[in-house]
């Protein structure tokens, strides 16, 4: 895959980056203008568009939406609906959850298996989240375990997740954005080059709160909290129910 | 070879450039001379006055002439300026083949075939020299340019050189008759005065074509035996130095080249050759197909050649002049000489960064032409047509002092061109297999792409993405999703710009300028007659670019316009404001200061900045037809209006943007007919009656008066209007006049009066005005008109109209454009000024929000396994309780199968943790989270038992010493620890110590505004501060010993004031006990405070004491207070004062418990001195003093630690420890 020449083109690209680098409404929007897709790439993009909507908080238009008919991974991202709209569907959900992974036929489907990564996660189940991901399969669980185990402060198991992407792909934006978190984990000269990850990002592509934040948190790392207000006052303008999970309240804070 | 220009015509023969301008004369095998602008491309003139074919041709440096030779025996010197042949020279006896002006002398040689060569004095108009010696044809006869010198071709085989220094003697020697004296004899004894100096013999056919070195002493020709030699002299005698060999027929001309080492020549066998003149060996051919080469011609200035041949000629140069170079912020790379250099725009500092390989010297124009800079990873990419097409990749050390002179090592490859696309990642183009391949900084192949199109060269086009070019359109081609983007048909383009925000790019073609958006669509396109060299946008998206000769601007819609002109090409890399920084040929850089008034007024009016275009207006000289029709032109003539002077343009402008009340101003002075008509015209389309009515008035233009009247119902100006008519004896308008007043009397004694009897009759009959009608009846008798039956008259009376005087309802005119929209411009900035508030206020308040939430966050982190088994407990109540476990174990059953050979791995060491580990400071510990430790070593350390006060502080270091990243979308934050002191050697994965929010400086600016509000004497406030210091102290972390001792310094300062404001305080409250008043007064001048609070305790101390008659302690304040020489005379005069009062009367009226000539400390509870050799205790923390009783209780002062607890001391630096 490193070195082989391209296929076909890749309609969903965009769809994926706008959602990695948390442009949820934007994902949502370039959805609609799509060309004619293979079946599996229409339930990819699905997918997409739904955690898009999780991501910016519309659990119920999610839950409403996806019906029971809908396919495996669809399924399960309503089930991340559910678990992330109320606390008192926790408990369903997991049984459930634990359910469908024990079933052969299905337990097998990467999204299946990245929202059960999400949501043990959540509950801070660190084992029984590696248990269904630790395999990976695609970029996505990839990155996934590596936010795994950088939460469990093994940076150095991370490092081998992100070689492993890196072979798969090393200009793919989730190896990218994964590089950077790893980066911004361990500290020192690495900071430099989580910034100038982002820093590439926010020329390529619109800036997204999930970058300036990215941006930001380097910035406060290297010791320069002026730039970093900046960003910080920026992301806010720009995403402000996003931001509001991420950005403490530095401003006052600052010295 | 890059040609310039191109010509097709008869055989040209002969050629030549001029030194300044961008022309050239070819003669032609016709007859004909032609005068071309190479640069333009264009015939400026021809000169059609030889019989036959003209050979030599020859501009003059300084003069407007030439002189040209031909067949016709004649020499002909023309004036280039009035297009005349001015005179001929005649003498010779054969075709002449060549023809030279001398450089400075007002000399012309001649070579021709009857076997002379001549030199004529084209001022007096006489030949002044004939050399003879050969003996056959003279093929061509020059001048040295700095010797008096002359080498001679000749078909005799032989390369003549003669020495002139004679002639140049002779005509040096003043008087006229002298010079006829000498010309006679020059004519009568031809040769003494132009001597044969050497003969060089060597050719075996007949020589065509000889030339000096501008420089050297060395000789070239060539020759009918297909051979170009080179030829060496000195003083006294001349060698052959070497043969190039190559052409395959006779050489027809040879020159050296005027900048380089390198010889020309062209020849019969239909080529053109160029040598290495110091290896001598060819370095390229250029070829024609059909056409035979007769002559060359190099410009005496330019890096520009010129060839004749069988059917037109060629301007050309051999190599690119061109320098690479890439710009990147402030900065330029940009090659010159086989050298990297650097330009800082800002500083203007240039600097060699590294040296590059040479190519190979076996060919031309391997320069390199493309630069492209990856400004993070320093690293430059060199393109060149190397090899048909090749990088060099550099990467630039960090310390570039200068590293001498060894070429780096450079990471090379084949490909048409190569540009970053990433930080660390660029593209090569494989044109061969039309693939892209991406690669990394070690040269290695990331990524194969296919390009959907067969592409020749590739541009930057923002980060991954690529600006493909083809003949005749360009694409932008996303490498990652292999998309095109967007493409666009253009002409062949060879550059392109992208603007500063890399929204719009502008492709330069040879011609044309493109400007497209960065999806590529088209904005709009320049065609430019001269070809375009380079181009820069400005801070406004403003296009500048260059021509050959002059600097354009190009608006954003397309507008464009010439700033300047300039002589030679420049090469412009980078516009800010009225700077152009530019490259010239040279490789220097320049700065070009232009005026950019026009083009930013123009962009102003595009973007609707009024305000800014008012100001322009007003500031600065922006008059002119151009701009007047500018402004017309785009619809802006109420702007115009501003520049006019002129009345009738004024008038028209006006007219034009509905200005109606300067149209009137206008009027009245211009006072005709035509634009009293127009404004007319105008105001009726508006509806503004009373311009109507005067300018119908002033153009006397009754009728339409009379009908304004009528439909704007103004009854007594129509009676007026009737008079006037009466009086004019205007019957049809009298008529018209009673007819809208509908007065039929009138109408009556109208008609009567003109002789219409009949219809007179018919009116009167028909409003039934009896009388009239039967007077009337007996004139007609019988013949009386009869009215029509079935009708039933009435009288026609107009109706009032519903808005009687003053003006319609004006019509919404333009008039809002310019004035209107200045307001609504300010209006807009303000509204968005105050959009912009109300969004600041909101998300501040979110911040607030955000932090408490991110403080929960961080609770929950801190304390999560708890919470986890809280949970659990309780889905332990639930009902579905019984259910859940076999769920669980099967999927745990399933997933133990599958990743049987993965081990999950332990949860790693928190980084909290690892602070802890680290560190015995309580600060690093309470950033760390840890704040039961961080209590414990406080207490342990300080004695501090307190904590209630250090709660927040605590709060904000555990926030302010991590990070939080959004990840993964739905997934919780990562939380990162930040470090303190980061740079960028820092190892990754040693942990550093945690950042914390409050730092030493910030406490000293702290203790400053304590200062001063103490000295501004709002001492709650100054309490406040100073208290907030000393609650800091305790968590402060500093570096070095030295700061250790200025915390325990500052811990003492603060101390002091804090005691101090306490009592003061305290006295403050008290009303009735004077005598503890004065006491409090007393000791809180024996603090160990500033100078400055020190005399303002001593002022309040004798005042206090002075008012309750203690005079001796208040004298002893006063004599303090005069000891300290307080710089307020006013206070100084009070205490000399009190002084002497308590001179007079040395007593006190009570007693009190102070005892100044005692040393003592102050109990900080009890505000009792504690005198020397008193029992006391301290506090830890503050090492205040407390009498005894106190001990074991909490510090009064410091609010934190127990008095007279057992502690180690306060440790604030990991340098302490280290000890």
């Amino acid at each position: 895959m490193a070195t082989a020449a391209s296929a076909g083109p890749d309609h969903l690209f965009n769809l994926r980056n706008y959602f990695y680098l948390g442009a949820y409404q934007a994902a949502i929007n370039c959805s609609d203008s799509l060309p004619s897709l293979s079946p599996e790439e229409s339930v990819e993009k699905d997918c997409l568009v739904f955690r898009s909507y999780i991501a910016l908080g519309s659990y119920a238009l999610v839950i409403n939406e996806i019906d029971d008919a809908a396919a495996t991974p669809l399924q399960a991202v309503k089930m991340l609906a559910l678990y992330l709209s109320s606390p008192g569907n926790k408990e369903t959900v997991i049984s459930s959850l634990k359910e469908w992974l024990a079933d052969p036929a299905i337990g097998n489907n990467p999204i299946l298996k990245l929202i059960a990564g999400t949501i043990f996660m959540h509950e801070k189940d660190y084992i029984e989240a590696l248990k269904h991901t630790n395999a990976g399969g695609t970029m996505e669980l990839h990155a996934l375990n590596i936010q795994i185990f950088l939460q469990m402060n093994r940076s150095d198991y991370a490092e081998k997740q992100l070689r492993i992407m890196q072979q798969a792909d090393e200009d793919h934006t989730l190896t990218q954005l994964a590089n950077a978190w790893l980066d911004l984990a361990v500290g020192g000269s690495k900071i430099q080059e989580a910034y100038l990850i982002f820093q590439d990002f926010s020329e390529k592509y619109q800036t997204t709160g999930l970058i300036l934040n990215g941006k930001a948190v380097c910035c406060m790392h290297m010791g320069n909290f002026d730039e970093a207000e900046t960003l910080l006052l920026e992301a806010l303008n720009k995403a402000s129910c996003f931001s509001k999970l991420v950005i403490p309240s530095l401003v006052d804070l600052l010295p | 070879m890059l040609t310039t220009f191109e010509t097709k015509s008869n055989r040209v023969k002969g050629l030549s450039f001029h030194s300044k301008r961008p022309w050239i004369l070819a003669s032609l095998h016709s007859g004909v001379i032609q005068l071309w602008d190479y640069r333009m491309g264009t015939l400026i003139d021809k000169f059609d006055e030889h019989e036959g074919p003209v050979r030599g041709v020859h501009f003059h440096n300084s003069q407007p002439l030439f002189v040209s030779g031909g067949d016709d025996y004649k020499i002909k010197i023309w004036n280039y300026k009035t297009c005349r042949c001015l005179f001929t020279l005649l003498g010779h006896l054969d075709y002449i083949r060549s023809v030279h002006f001398h450089h400075e002398h007002p000399w012309i040689v001649s070579a021709s075939d009857d076997q002379t060569i001549r030199v004529w004095n084209w001022q007096s108009r006489t030949c002044i020299s004939i050399l003879t010696g050969h003996n056959h044809y003279v093929m061509c006869a020059s001048f040295h340019l700095k010797e008096d010198l002359i080498v001679s071709a000749s078909l005799d085989q032989t390369v003549r050189v003669w020495d002139i220094s004679a002639l140049k003697k002779k005509t040096a020697s003043p008087g006229d008759d002298m010079l006829r004296l000498s010309q006679m004899n020059t004519d009568l004894f031809s040769g003494v005065d132009a001597v044969i100096k050497y003969v060089l013999e060597g050719h075996d056919r007949g020589v065509n074509w000889a030339a000096f070195h501008p420089n050297l002493s060395l000789i070239v020709s060539g020759a009918d035996d297909w051979q170009v030699k080179l030829w060496r002299m000195n003083d006294t005698k001349a060698w052959e130095v070497d043969t190039l060999r190559g052409h395959m027929n006779n050489v027809s001309c040879v020159m050296f080249h005027a900048n380089q080492d390198i010889i020309v020549s062209n020849s019969e066998d239909k080529s053109i050759r160029v040598w290495d003149a110091t290896k001598r060996t060819g370095i390229q051919t250029f070829r024609r197909e059909h056409d035979r080469f007769w002559i060359l011609a190099a410009h005496p200035e330019m890096n520009l050649l010129a060839a004749g041949h069988d059917s037109g000629m060629i301007v050309f140069k051999l190599e690119r002049e061109r320098p690479a170079f890439a710009v990147s912020g402030d900065s330029l790379f940009y090659t010159k000489n086989r050298f990297l250099r650097f330009y800082e725009f800002s500083s203007q500092k240039d600097s060699q960064v590294i040296p590059i390989r040479r190519p190979g010297s076996t060919s031309l124009n391997q320069s390199p032409r493309t630069l492209s800079y990856s400004p993070s990873e320093n690293a430059v990419l060199i393109c060149s047509n190397t090899d048909g097409g090749s990088y060099e990749l550099y990467v630039i050390p960090k310390d570039n002092i200068s590293r001498g002179d060894s070429v780096p090592d450079a990471k090379r490859g084949n490909g048409g061109s190569a540009v970053f696309v990433a930080r660390n990642r660029f593209a090569v183009l494989d044109r061969s297999s039309n693939q892209v391949l991406v690669k990394n900084l070690k040269n290695e192949v990331v990524k194969k792409g296919l390009l959907p199109i067969p592409t020749d060269a590739i541009f930057y086009a923002g980060t991954g993405n690529l600006l493909c070019r083809t003949d005749d359109r360009v694409y932008i081609f996303d490498l990652q999703q292999r998309l095109v983007l967007g493409d666009l048909e253009t002409p062949f383009i060879k550059y392109t710009i992208w603007s500063n925000d890399m929204e719009y790019v502008a492709l330069l073609g040879k011609h044309a300028i493109i400007i497209a958006s960065k999806k590529l669509v088209h904005q709009c396109t320049l065609h430019e007659t001269i070809r375009v060299k380079s181009g820069a946008w400005d801070e406004n998206g403003v296009l500048i670019y260059t021509t050959l000769n002059h600097i354009k601007y190009c608006l954003p819609n397309g507008d464009s316009g010439i700033i300047r002109t300039h002589d030679v090409p420049i090469y412009i890399t980078k516009v800010t404001g009225n700077s152009i920084f530019c490259l010239d040929r040279d490789g220097k850089n320049k700065i070009i200061i232009i005026d950019a008034t026009e083009y930013m007024f123009k962009l102003s009016l595009l973007k609707k900045r009024y305000e800014h275009v008012m100001s322009m207006i007003r500031n600065s000289q922006l008059c002119g037809q151009s701009m007047i029709a500018y402004l017309q032109q785009k619809g802006f003539p109420e702007v115009a209006l501003h520049f006019v002077r002129d009345e009738k343009i004024r008038f028209n402008l006006a007219l034009e943007s509905g200005n109606i009340q300067i149209a009137v101003a206008s009027a009245k002075e211009i006072d005709e007919k035509d634009h009293w008509y127009r404004l007319g015209v105008e105001a009726l389309r508006q509806g503004n009656t009373g311009i109507m009515e005067y300018a119908y008035q002033r153009t006397k233009n009754f009728e339409r008066l009379s009908f304004l009247y009528l439909i704007t119902g103004n009854m007594d100006k129509l009676t007026k209007m009737l008079k006037i008519a009466e009086v004019k004896n205007d019957i049809m308008g009298q008529f018209h006049n009673a007819l809208y007043l509908g007065d039929v009397h009138e109408r009556l004694k109208i008609l009567e009066n003109a002789g219409h009897l009949s219809l007179t009759y018919l009116t009167a009959s028909v409003h039934g005005l009896e009388d009239v009608v039967e007077r009337l009846a007996g004139d007609f008798e019988e013949n009386a008109p009869s009215l029509p039956e079935g009708k039933h008259p009435s009288l026609l009376i107009p109706p009032s109209p519903v808005m009687c005087g003053g003006d319609w309802p004006l019509l919404r005119v333009m008039r809002g454009i310019f004035e209107g929209g200045l307001d609504a411009a300010g209006k807009g900035g303000e509204e968005e000024e105050d959009g912009a508030d109300g969004n600041w206020g909101e998300e501040m308040d979110m911040a607030d929000v955000n932090g408490l939430e991110n403080g929960d966050v961080a609770t929950i982190l801190k304390d999560g396994e708890v919470g986890e088994e809280e949970d659990e407990e309780e889905v332990g109540w639930d009902l579905e309780d019984l259910e859940l476990p076999p769920e669980i174990e099967t999927p745990r059953a399933s997933s133990n199968t599958c990743t049987s050979l993965f081990v999950t791995p332990s949860p790693g060491m928190p980084i909290s943790q690892i602070w802890i580990q680290k560190s015995s400071l309580a600060g690093e510990h309470a950033a760390a989270g840890n704040f039961d430790t961080a209590m414990r070593l406080l207490n342990r350390q300080l004695g501090i038992h307190n904590f209630a006060p250090l709660k927040s502080l605590f709060i904000d270091l555990h926030t302010g010493s991590y990070s939080y990243l959004r990840a993964f979308s739905s997934m919780p934050v990562l939380s990162l620890a930040i470090e303190r002191g980061w740079s960028e050697s820092n190892n990754p994965n040693a942990r550093g110590p945690p950042v914390l929010v409050c730092n030493f400086s910030e406490l000293e600016e702290r203790l400053k505004n304590g200062y001063r509000a103490t000295t501004a004497g709002k001492l709650a406030e100054a309490l406040r501060l100073f208290t907030g210091i000393l609650h800091k102290i305790p968590l402060i972390v500093v570096e070095s010993r030295r700061e250790v001792d200025e915390v325990k310094e500052l811990i003492i300062i603060v101390k002091e004031y804090v005691l101090g404001l306490r009592m003061e305080l305290k006295r403050r409250e008290m009303n009735n006990d004077s005598v503890r008043q004065q006491e409090l007064a007393a000791y809180f001048t024996h603090l160990n405070l500033q100078l400055a609070h020190q005399r303002l305790a001593l002022i309040s101390a004798m005042n206090v004491c002075f008012k309750a008659k203690n005079l001796a302690t208040a004298g002893n304040f006063a004599r303090r207070l005069l000891e300290s020489n307080p710089a307020n005379e006013n206070h100084a005069k009070i205490a000399r004062q009190v002084l002497q009062a308590s001179e007079r009367n040395n007593t006190d009226a009570s007693q009190l418990n102070y005892d100044y000539r005692n040393p003592f400390v102050v109990c900080g509870a009890t505000y009792f001195p504690i005198y020397k050799g008193q029992k006391y205790t301290t506090c830890p923390y503050c090492s205040s003093r407390f009498v005894p009783a106190q001990e074991g209780k909490l510090c009064s002062v410091c609010d934190l630690a127990v008095v007279s607890a057992d502690t180690s001391g306060l440790l604030s630096s990991p340098s302490q420890v280290r000890r």
